[in-house]
């Protein structure tokens, strides 16, 4: 076979996979997460001390989506850390103590490891620690998914809004929209391909319907629109993303044609 | 895909994410382009090409041909 013909036939094989691959799937393996920038703004030179922390700190996010960067700046009172994603300022930091465990927490760790393992998403209910807000939510949240034919490759974690041991996390997940940190509501957050969580369901915006268009979002061919206009915002953590396990949402679709969208 | 710069008054105003009514109104299907009809005029705009070609090159053959003829007369 000519070289010519058989580059025709991978190339066409490619693209003939890459309209059926599931949109989860699809971002898992081809999308890179985007990197965050976290910037050491500084007024006086930087000191011995500090330069041996920022070192220390570079050595820690060092495999994570972020990059560090120190700036001279003049207008400044005194020196602090920012940490940008795009052109969105985050968080702010006043010194070195507060970054700890900034790209990794036991929580991101065991969605990462879900999503590696197939798991189609990861649900995330951040709660506001008001029972009478979260119970209802949570209530729905369970029973959907209990219902719904994904139930095996989707995962519901909880997580409380003023957990100190997740509050990096916490305070990614309030800024994937510029208000939601002045919203006291539960909210549901959809995690899926390299720690990218969808922007949330909230308050009576958590129900049966809105939940399976989240699944069915997932679970739809991977078109050219959601390609070229990838929702949600990546969430800061230390993982090498390669070789996660297959889908487990194909099997399920392989059994159930009937299941299949776009 | 930002929403989050719209004014709402009260949380349930809020609206909801565009991946999600994108997801419920079908608009995140790839839609092929819509094909409409042009009135086309290439066909005679080639017959008239071909029929010109031909002339000229019938009128420079004759020319030449008449040219290079040995006069008999």
């Amino acid at each position: 076979m000519k070289p010519v013909y058989l580059r025709i036939l991978v190339l066409s094989g490619i693209l003939s996979m890459a309209c059926t691959t599931k949109v989860s799937e699809w971002v898992l393996l081809n999308s890179e997460a985007n990197n965050y920038l976290l910037v050491y703004y500084h007024k006086d030179p930087v000191t011995e001390p500090v330069k041996k922390q920022n070192e220390q700190i570079g050595r820690e996010i060092n495999s994570a989506n972020i990059q560090f960067r120190s700036i001279l700046r003049n207008d400044i009172e005194k020196p602090y850390y920012a940490l940008i994603y795009g052109n969105r300022l985050f968080s702010t930091y006043n010194n070195h103590a507060e970054l700890k465990n900034l790209s990794v927490s036991p929580l991101r760790e065991k969605i990462a490891s879900e999503l590696m393992s197939g798991m189609l998403c990861v649900m995330l209910y951040l709660k506001t620690g008001n029972p009478e807000k979260d119970a209802p939510a949570s209530e729905i949240i369970k029973r959907t998914v209990a219902a719904s034919p994904f139930r095996e490759v989707v995962s519901v974690r909880e997580l409380d809004r003023s957990s100190t041991e997740e509050k990096h996390f916490v305070s990614m997940l309030l800024n994937v929209e510029n208000d939601l940190k002045e919203i006291n509501e539960p909210m549901l957050f959809g995690i899926f391909a390299r720690f990218k969580a969808l922007e949330p369901l909230l308050a009576r915006g958590i129900s049966t319907e809105n939940i399976n268009l989240m699944i069915d979002f997932l679970t739809a061919d991977c078109s050219c629109l959601i390609k070229d206009n990838l929702p949600g915002t990546d969430i800061l953590f230390t993982n090498n993303w390669e070789n996660p396990l297959p889908a487990l949402v194909n099997r399920i679709l392989d059994e159930n044609p009937a299941l299949l969208h776009h | 895909m930002k929403q989050d710069t719209l004014q709402y008054r009260s949380i349930d105003d809020r609206p909801l994410p565009k991946w999600l009514t994108d997801q419920r109104d079908g608009l995140n299907r790839y839609q092929p382009e819509k094909l409409e009809m042009k009135e086309d005029n290439s066909l005679t705009l080639s017959f008239l090409l071909t029929g010109g070609i031909i002339i000229l090159v019938i009128a420079v053959l004759t020319v030449y041909v008449l040219k290079k003829r040995p006069n008999r007369y």
